[in-house]
């Protein structure tokens, strides 16, 4: 066991786990956050992507011990009173259907977009396809997804 | 899977046959070999712990030596159960052809794997089998004549 | 009005899904609740000669093990197909028995033998681990092909040969002879390849006993909580219905995988009962490939004639269906009702001949996948078109043109009377859009740059809305096919729907909604969707095969009707009118040509304060309907895809992918259309990446997303989707439902675009770069250096 401590969506929490503990459960299962989903064991499907010190992580493969002092952003802490621009443009552009993916998606697709303009670079529609290599969703042939990351990118 | 291959071994056919039958150089020579125990003349229990692609197992299973034919050839068969990880099962029919003072060593193995390992690490039981087969035979050679074999 | 039938309204569900709130089953915590993990085969087929749980009992935070005998000791009963196939024979379905643990032998890899349940999932997946079973493994037959052969291996003692039944549609003898006079007869062998569904939710339940009430509550991920129930109380005896609540939360998608009752609910009831604890198991992705139904996995031989015009004269398919190690819920209508009547697909075909064997072999069971039958069907169908044409040297929408059917209600020779449609006119709509004209121009720059183009096209026809429930069970099935609704106005005049249908992605609760704001002409957030709970909402069959809209709102419809006429008589009475003067709009009720109104609250609060009724009025504003269709609906649709092959490497892009739908009514284009991008890119899935492995020993080859391979966001383009709208006569609403029709129309429009592009017709699904690139040198000379 070790007692794991860190910064999630701007709050200090510490937990005791065991060593083998996964972020994503100790997102789902200590602290209750359950929008971070699981959706696969092979690490591909993109279901819990979080941000961690500012870089997208897929919280299935990490684990919670490793770390201790960092800073956390999972889909519960993306909206800062408002709607973050990219939770409104995937309901703007219908880019979400069972929505079970969609956190993954729109964690992935914040980052993108903060990449791509920090970078100074253009997020093309094949950039974005590219870019989602590893989230997968089965509900919306990802036609709206594009559409809601390239919508939301003029907001951001 | 089915795997194919040939040794050439710096030491004569008996002392190549005796290892062949010594659980002690079996054990230390078999990648991952955790215990292997006589529990008959022909039969043994080994553990082994192998991971192949994403899964990592131990093995537990009953290894049986077959159609004996000393100093020449041997089947050896045997079946590992991984848990979770599903099982592996396989036999080898090896034969030992004498050429001077050396030993060539042939060797024709069908094996298979069943659930999870086969799930997952299907695409990898062919390279993983090839790579632990060179690994014995190299550590078998190292053994038998306390030197490296030579470079393929 | 901004938020009716129509128009693009956006959806009210999002805000709980974009924000981390939507609350899935394994989202659930109970009081008291325990994990349970499966204990499951390795081999395809053995025999359990024992299992020793005494290790495993043993173990840290382990609170039971609980074997197959314990179950059937209990009485649980044995998990059933509900459709009942009748061979040509007149002998029933074979029918194998399955009991939610193995007691006896195992038939498939992932078939259960045991649970633990212990204190914390990974306490109970390493004790799962310690359970000992021994096996005494059987010869395996893991393909149709070996299932059939003389002398194989029996899964199932009263299935010989492996048969389930052997069943056939339409007039043998009429369709040899229209084959015989044919000028030209087109020849097929076509492989359907198996499918795993793979919603992104795993399937997860949660079930809780309560000893006092001796009641059990069932978190699962379902698309039908009310069928769950009725079967889990009918036949698995878990408890009757009144003591068996069902709840299905937030659905991540279906596609058919979450329509079956699994082994693993019936054993969590029952662990909860054995345990007196919450029981909660969620599957992971290995175990998802494992043990979901599959879908697909058909091989057929077929015959077309036609004559020298190119009209069809036959139609002649032979189909064997392997339906896996059991017979799933609705397994044995898949290659049977929901396949052969869809063989005439949008063409006027007399004479039609559907054989169909379904056999067991040792693989996990096979049933609805989206589309279900349908995609089989017009996959078939549409190939057989495209070659025929291409043996023809005719142009493939000509042929497919002179054999449209342009006169509605159509009776085709297989069970069908379809509803309307317009073929000619989708044809043409997806045509302009395609460009198919500047098509030509843009082959040949291509092959300047040394790449392939190529066209391909499925203009298809479904059967989506399931019905009528009393035709259904003419032919066999055990449920009932109509839905219910309950249409509440609060006295505050919001209004709550409960329907039977379940949204598990398709936005109910903005297109119902919608729905009832049109017909009130009120806000549409006034309006509150009430779906998945057994102790909510009135018995209902849950959606599936595109039913909500047909069957589902039409139910809606009807309770509103009844709920109109109430309103009419307390405002005609309060404002002293004769109800066929009563208007309902802008959020009024009023009398026509006069100022006299009563806001909508108004009536409302005056059903429910009883004060001033008409005489013998009962009090209250809640109407319930059941809707049963008198026929099924047929969407219709033209698909063109356009394809760029790389004959280096055998790689397929999608330029361009366009469909024309015929879904009859619109309610909301932005989700219809996304409806559409998902079912097309499912059937990009199956047509270019997917497919189920097993190998000879019936292991599972494609066990996880780095095997089994899920379309991404790169692998597929943007769609062009275009509509066109002929109501269905056959519900109030005109509409047809448009869930499946992208995974039905796409696979064969992608396949003949690849053909077209290769020049070769030897290609099967899934078309992998690899598979591609052999058919390319399988088709051209060969090379003499080699």
């Amino acid at each position: 066991m070790t007692n794991v401590k860190m910064k999630v969506n701007g709050k200090a929490v510490a937990r005791e786990v065991p060593d083998e503990t996964l972020l994503s459960e100790f997102l789902r299962e200590n602290l209750r956050l359950t929008g971070t989903h699981i959706g696969c064991d092979t690490s591909q499907c993109g279901a819990c992507v979080v941000h961690v010190n500012g870089k997208v992580v897929k919280a299935c493969t990490t684990l919670a011990v490793s770390l201790e002092g960092a800073e956390i952003t999972t889909i519960e802490g993306l909206a800062n009173g408002d709607l973050h621009p990219m939770q409104v443009a995937f309901n703007d552009n219908h880019g979400l259907q069972c929505g079970f993916c969609t956190p993954g998606m729109i964690m992935a697709g914040v980052d993108m977009v903060t990449r791509y303009k920090a970078e100074g670079r253009e997020l093309t529609p094949e950039a974005i396809r590219q870019e989602l290599e590893g989230n997968i969703c089965r509900c919306t042939g990802y036609h709206n997804i594009v559409k809601s990351i390239q919508d939301a990118a003029t907001r951001m | 899977m089915d795997m194919t291959g040939e040794h050439r071994i710096a030491a004569p056919r008996a002392e190549v046959w005796a290892a062949l039958n010594d659980p002690e150089v079996l054990r230390a020579c078999i990648p991952g070999c955790q215990e292997l125990e006589k529990t008959g003349d022909t039969t043994m229990e080994a553990k082994v712990v192998q991971k192949i692609g994403p899964v990592k197992a131990t093995f537990t299973g009953a290894v049986e030596l077959v159609n004996i034919n000393a100093p020449e050839s041997y089947t050896i068969q045997g079946e590992g159960k991984g848990g979770v990880a599903g099982f592996a099962k396989g036999a080898a029919d090896v034969h030992l052809t004498e050429d001077g003072d050396e030993t060539v060593l042939t060797y024709d193995v069908h094996a298979t794997v069943g659930g999870k390992l086969a799930q997952l690490g299907s695409r990898l039981v062919s390279s993983t089998a090839k790579k632990l087969a060179a690994k014995f035979f190299d550590n078998f050679h190292q053994h038998l004549t306390d030197e490296a074999p030579p470079e393929a | 009005m901004s938020s009716g039938i129509g128009k693009s309204v956006k959806r009210k569900e999002d805000k709980r899904f974009t924000t981390g709130k939507g609350r899935y089953t394994d989202d659930h915590r109970m009081d008291n609740q325990a994990y349970a993990a499966f204990v499951r085969s390795p081999h395809a087929h053995a025999r359990v000669k024992s299992i020793d749980a005494a290790a495993a009992r043993a173990m840290e935070g382990v609170i039971d093990v609980l074997d197959g005998h314990q179950l059937t000791g209990d009485g649980i009963g044995n998990i059933i197909c509900g459709w009942a196939i009748t061979s040509k024979d007149g002998s029933p379905m074979n029918m194998g028995a399955w009991s939610a643990l193995a007691t006896e032998k195992v038939r498939y890899v992932g078939d259960a033998v045991a649970v633990v349940i212990a204190e914390t999932q990974s306490q109970a997946r390493i004790a799962a681990e310690a359970v000992e079973v021994d096996y005494e493994e059987l010869p395996v037959v893991a393909h149709v092909a070996d299932a059939m052969k003389d002398g194989a291996v029996q899964i199932h003692d009263n299935a010989p040969g492996n048969q389930i039944y052997d069943w056939e549609l339409g007039d043998e003898a009429a369709t040899d002879a229209g084959l015989k006079a044919a000028a030209h007869v087109t020849t097929l062998d076509i492989t359907n390849n198996r499918l795993s569904p793979n919603p992104m939710e795993p399937r997860a339940a949660i079930a809780t006993y309560d000893d006092a009430e001796e009641h059990y509550t069932l978190y699962t991920t379902s698309q039908n909580p009310h069928v769950a129930r009725l079967v889990l109380s009918a036949f698995y005896n878990v408890a009757p219905e009144h003591k068996l609540r069902v709840i299905a939360p937030d659905v991540g998608g279906g596609f058919g995988a979450k329509i079956y009752i699994y082994p693993e609910e019936i054993t969590c009831l029952w662990a909860s009962m054995k345990t007196n604890r919450s029981v909660k198991w969620t599957s992971d992705r290995s175990e998802a490939f494992l043990t979901d139904a599959h879908g697909r996995d058909h091989v057929t031989h077929a015959q077309m004639g036609f004559d020298k015009d190119g009209k069809i004269t036959g139609f002649k398919v032979d189909t064997i269906a392997n339906l896996g190690a059991y017979m799933s819920l609705f397994s044995s209508s898949v290659p049977t009702y929901l396949y052969a009547p869809l063989m005439s697909g949008q063409y006027d075909i007399q004479n039609i001949h559907c054989n169909v064997r379904a056999i067991y072999t040792n693989t996990a069971p096979v049933d609805a996948y989206r589309g279900a039958g349908r995609p089989e069907a017009t996959y078939l169908v549409e190939r057989m078109m495209e070659s025929a044409a291409r043996e023809m040297d005719m142009d493939p929408a000509e042929l497919r043109r002179r054999n449209f059917i342009h006169e509605f209600p159509h009776q085709t020779p297989v069970l069908m009377q379809y509803d309307a449609g317009d073929f000619p006119k989708i044809l043409e709509l997806a045509q302009e859009a395609a460009d198919v004209a500047g098509f030509p121009a843009r082959r040949a720059e291509a092959e300047k740059r040394g790449k392939l183009r190529g066209l391909g096209y499925s203009t298809f026809i479904e059967a989506c809305g399931l019905a009528p429930s009393k035709a259904a069970g003419s032919l066999g099935a055990g449920v009932g096919l109509w839905e219910s609704a309950e249409v509440r106005v609060n006295p505050v005049g919001t209004i709550e729907i409960l329907t039977g249908s379940h949204s598990h992605g398709q936005g109910h609760e903005t297109t119902f909604a919608q729905i009832v704001a049109d017909r009130f002409d009120i806000p549409v957030e006034t309006v509150q969707i009430v779906h998945g709970d057994t102790d909510k909402v009135q018995f209902g069959m849950g959606t599936y095969g595109s039913r909500s809209a047909p069957v589902g709102m039409s139910a809606v419809v009807k309770a509103m009707d009844k709920v109109e006429a109430k309103v009419r008589k307390i405002a005609a009475h309060t404002l002293e009118a004769s109800e066929d003067d009563i208007v309902i709009e802008g959020g009024q009720v009023k009398v026509a040509g006069t100022d006299k109104a009563m806001a909508w609250h108004e009536v409302g609060l005056a059903a429910y304060v009883a004060h001033n009724l008409p005489d013998g009025m009962e009090p209250g504003l809640k109407e319930t309907a059941f809707f049963d269709p008198v026929n099924f609906s047929f969407p219709s649709g033209a698909f063109i895809c356009e394809v760029e092959v790389d004959p280096d490497t055998g790689q397929t892009k999608i330029i361009k992918f366009t469909s024309a739908d015929d879904f009859g009514t619109i309610i909301n284009p932005m989700i219809v259309e996304g409806q559409v991008h998902g079912g097309v890119t499912q059937g990009i899935g199956q047509a270019l990446l997917e497919q189920v492995i097993y190998d000879e020993d019936g292991q599972l080859l494609t066990g996880s997303y780095m095997d089994y391979t899920m379309p991404r966001a790169a692998d597929v383009p943007f769609f062009d989707v275009q509509h066109h709208e002929t109501p269905s006569p056959n519900n109030p609403l005109g509409v047809k439902g448009c869930g499946e029709a992208g995974a039905i129309g796409a696979p064969p429009a992608v396949i003949n675009a690849i053909t077209d592009a290769i020049g070769t017709n030897d290609l099967a699904m899934p078309a992998t770069p690899q598979a591609v690139w052999r058919a390319l040198r399988a088709a051209s000379k060969p090379i003499a250096a080699e």
